[in-house]
């Protein structure tokens, strides 16, 4: 087990590595005045194209920009973000917390959701609670992401004024602004209780519920689906007609029996859902305006602000590769057969 | 059990959520697009400005509504020496800065002469340059390149030290290499704010001495402290800026404490969803939200319970934009001019150096359509590139507008007859989502495909970087640029479109030397009305040689909370609202009501 965890995060920095050099590598079709482009916002600088391009080494060749690069990475430095206006590694630390309490909020309510929804439309098969289910399924599946935050947001907000837009009020982010609210983890509700404020960390709550019934909504679909066609195989095995034939409950049958059996592919899709959600949710964080990293990675890939293009696909990288791991991990809780040897 | 908990959840999460607008005492604005810069000496694009203004001061500033009217902040008083070379300026005594030190001639000379020596090339130092120390108005390293002596170096280094100078601690003079009657409004702009130097440079900004000033020039201040740490005298004080919302707060210490300002905390949140910004305003979180289009505005907004959208004719921006006509488009490998020959199949790389072709565009283009199907009918027509706010700027001179005969006429005129025989061949492209450029780009085709079969215009979509670069390049044949105040003086306009050596009129190649002697001369006067006589002989010559065509200025609108008024708003008027402010009103003057 260790050994094998040892050699997956071995592999990491060859990863990173080949993803810098493929986006680099890109960037180099783009002529230097074309990614001096990125610095320019108004026709005054534009005027001074010539003085960009040079005080950013744009006009090097690919080896020298990489290597300066490179060199300036491993001393922890990842450049600075046009977009963000700031270092690449400073925005993405302020971004990540923002990201992970977001994603954190959805990722539970989406597999409970999903996996609670599969599993009564299986044992429920082809009945009335499984038509209803599947037409959900289906209209929220289709129904894009944007158009459902939107509509939440008028008919919610809008109209009946509840919950609210950003992580907080605004008060309460003037509080952490001005330091009469420490902010230890970044993570609105964890650091309104380490300030023992439970009105902060009630605001953080309500204002998590718009983005999380969204996303709960769209995406435990897809998570439902998976767990029923696999339930259902599991449903018609001989292990579980013998259970069956012992006596057990049909509970106990379901539940312990079919789906444990029946949720592996759910932790993979789990895991990788759990990735995407951390690369920060594009839709949810533009909509109620999260500053995560979705909504930078978004702007900054727009914008072509080079630093912040690599700096995000290496650490899209970072956690698409730990993600695999820790599913390849709870593979092994899950089903006891599966051996790292 | 579990279900009762669910309820009081569910309870809990709505019923708490009682309604609260903004308080009475805190002022949101939603916005899009994010402050680049706090550093005065760096910021050169509207969200810092609209930052700026507010944490920072400059010696003098506008009054009110005016562009021509000027009040002083951070001076008393001021006067100018007899050959217009020398500036005086009384400084205020008693001014604080956020940090509680005290204001002095000294930090009047570091700020400017902070502002040359850095001078980064995409900030606004460059017009500063040009009046003080000249140089082509490029920092030191730039100028120089790698081949720098230490005798070039000391030497702009001179000028830079003697043209700011201190006559004693409330006196500062500056010393201008050539007559600009412009530089007094250029010293209203945030890039001139005064900086609390002591503060600067306890935390490692330039050390204001000849030292390290090398070191400085033309660096990137966005590293700095400054960058994102407040040194003003302004009314209001930075309480963070971590990349995207600014907080501020008012500032006690302020010295214009007889008009303290009434909100106590101002956030300016950005908002890149505009229908977040709608919802927002709706639910009574915002105080101002921007709304970018007319057609937004019409169907979402007006109407709705508790907002208002003020607006006027004569709000049109400190800004002009116009066609131009390139008469030296870059031929080389250039898909826009087709065969580059005059064959019906392109056009020749000097195609617009004919003013007959000039002219027949220009009665191609209908004002009128570009009004109403760009603006909703909510525009004015120009006649010169000059926003009527300003001085010089002439009502009375004609404006072209569609009429078929006439384009006819000069077409046929054009190239001695030879062009209406053979026809043309061009490409007139704009950026994806610029709609203005787009609807010009179509109406000149249509208009002018209409007259003569023979004729062909290609409208294309390019992405921004590519447009840029094909702009840079020279390739585009007809294109709308448009131009943005830096300070308010109309030299900035005039010679950047008209002048053979401004800006744009360099980038495609137009040059009448009655032109520059007319520019030049109001260059080097001072007197207003003389000014203003030879600008309006400008806009009459451009009439006459159509350098480029002056497209109509939309309307300006803001979108503002109903409870939201400012001081020293004109009669009939809720707010102010002065082009030059990049906030169009500064926050001490909100009034909540």
């Amino acid at each position: 087990m260790t050994t094998f965890i040892v050699r997956r995060l071995l592999q990491l920095p060859i990863v990173l590595l080949a993803i810098s050099l493929l986006i680099f590598g890109m960037m180099q079709f783009l002529t230097p005045t074309q990614r001096a482009a990125a610095f320019v916002k108004s026709e005054q600088q534009a005027q001074h194209l010539d003085l960009v391009i040079r005080q950013y080494n744009l006009d090097k060749g690919f080896w020298v920009q990489y290597g300066t690069w490179l060199k300036e990475v491993v001393r922890g430095n990842l450049g600075y973000s046009k977009t963000s206006h700031e270092p690449v590694l400073t925005t993405i630390r302020k971004r990540i917390p923002i990201s992970a309490e977001l994603a954190l909020a959805n990722f539970f309510p989406i597999m409970a959701f999903g996996i609670w929804m599969g599993t009564m439309a299986a044992i429920h098969r082809d009945r009335i609670i499984d038509q209803i289910v599947r037409v959900f399924a289906v209209v929220f599946w289709s129904l894009p992401t944007f158009v459902l935050g939107i509509w939440l947001l008028a008919v919610l907000y809008g109209h009946y004024k509840l919950f609210g837009i950003d992580r907080a009020p605004t008060d309460i982010l003037v509080a952490f602004a001005r330091g009469d609210l420490k902010a230890y983890t970044g993570f609105i509700t964890i650091d309104g209780l380490l300030n023992g404020r439970w009105d902060v960390v009630w605001a953080g709550v309500k204002h998590l519920v718009m983005p999380v019934l969204t996303m709960t909504l769209v995406a435990s679909a897809q998570i439902m689906r998976v767990l029923r066609s696999n339930m259902l195989d599991v449903l018609n095995s001989d292990y579980v007609r013998t259970a069956r034939a012992k006596g057990l409950p049909e509970r106990v049958v379901n539940l312990k029996h079919a789906r444990r059996n029946a949720i592996i592919p759910v932790v993979t899709l789990g895991g990788l859902m759990f990735a995407f959600l951390l690369n920060g949710i594009f839709f949810a964080e533009v909509i109620f305006n999260f500053a995560g990293l979705g909504q930078w990675s978004v702007t900054s890939a727009i914008q072509l602000d080079f630093p912040a293009v690599i700096g995000m696909a290496l650490l899209t990288g970072l956690i698409v590769s730990i993600a695999n791991l820790a599913v390849d991990i709870l593979y092994g809780i899950v089903d006891p057969r599966i051996s790292f040897q | 059990m579990k279900k009762h908990l669910l309820k009081i959840l569910a309870l809990g999460l709505v019923g708490s959520m009682a309604f609260a607008a903004t308080g009475p005492d805190t002022y949101v604005q939603m916005t899009y697009g994010e402050v680049d810069s706090l550093d005065p000496a760096q910021a050169y694009d509207t969200a810092s400005g609209a930052i700026l203004e507010n944490i920072y001061e400059t010696l003098y500033t506008y009054k009110g509504e005016s562009i021509t009217e000027y009040e002083p902040v951070l001076a008393t008083d001021y006067s100018i020496s007899d050959d217009g070379k020398t500036y005086t300026f009384k400084l205020r005594r008693d001014v604080l800065f956020h940090s509680g030190n005290r204001m002095t001639c000294r930090d009047v000379e570091y700020s400017i002469e902070r502002l040359l020596v850095t001078n980064p090339g995409d900030s606004a130092g460059w017009f500063y340059a040009e009046s003080l120390i000249g140089y082509d108005g490029v920092n030191a390293k730039d100028y120089f390149g790698d081949g720098a002596s230490q005798a070039d170096l000391d030497k702009y280094w001179q000028a830079i030290d003697d043209s700011v100078q201190c006559v004693d601690d409330y006196t500062v003079q500056f010393h201008l290499i050539k007559k600009d009657p412009s530089f007094f409004v250029k010293l209203m702009y945030t890039a001139s704010s005064i900086l609390d130097s002591k503060y600067a440079i306890e935390n490692g900004e330039w050390s204001g001495t000849k030292a390290d000033w090398y070191d400085w020039a033309g660096k990137d201040l966005r590293e700095g402290f400054l960058h994102n740490h407040d040194a003003g005298t302004g009314a209001f004080k930075l309480v963070k800026w971590a990349g995207k919302d600014v907080i501020a707060e008012r500032f006690i210490g302020y010295w214009d404490y007889a008009n303290k300002p009434q909100m106590k905390t101002v956030i300016i949140k950005v908002v890149d969803e505009q229908a977040t910004r709608i919802q927002a305003l709706k639910a009574g979180d915002a105080d101002r939200i921007t709304v970018n289009d007319r057609a937004t505005l019409e169907t979402q907004i007006r109407g709705m319970a508790n907002a208002k959208v003020l607006e006027s004719d004569k709000w049109l921006g400190a800004a002009a934009s116009a066609v131009f006509f390139n008469q030296k488009i870059a031929a080389q490998d250039n898909p826009m001019i087709g065969s580059g020959q005059l064959d019906g199949n392109g056009i020749p790389a000097d195609f617009f150096t004919d003013v007959n072709v000039r002219k027949a565009f220009a009665y191609s283009f209908d004002q009128d359509a570009i009004i109403q199907d760009v603006y909703l009918g909510k525009a004015v027509p120009l006649t010169m590139a000059l926003p009527p706010s300003f001085l010089g700027y002439d009502p009375n001179i004609p404006i072209y507008n569609v009429d078929p005969d006439k384009a006819e006429e000069y077409f046929k005129k054009a190239y001695g007859g030879k062009l209406w025989e053979t026809g043309f061949t061009m490409t007139i492209a704009y950026n994806s989502g610029n709609t203005t450029r787009q609807t010009v780009a179509e109406i000149l085709k249509q208009n002018i495909e209409a007259l003569n079969p023979k004729f062909k215009i290609n409208v294309k979509a390019m992405p921004w970087p590519q447009f840029l670069a094909a702009y840079k390049n020279g390739q585009l044949p007809a294109l709308v640029l448009g131009w943005g105040a830096d300070y308010a003086d109309p030299d900035n306009f005039i010679y950047v479109f008209y002048h053979s050596n401004g800006y744009f009129a360099k980038k495609v190649g137009y040059a009448n030397p009655e032109m520059d002697k007319l520019i030049e001369e109001a260059r080097s006067i001072t007197d207003p009305a003389k000014r203003a006589a030879l600008y309006s002989k400008v806009g009459r010559l451009a009439y006459e040689d159509v350098p480029v065509l002056p497209l109509p200025r939309p309307t300006g609108w803001m979108v503002l909370a109903k409870n939201v008024y400012t001081k020293g708003a004109p009669a009939g008027m809720d707010v102010y609202n002065n082009p030059m402010r990049s906030g169009s009103f500064l926050w001490k003057d909100i009034i909540k009501k």
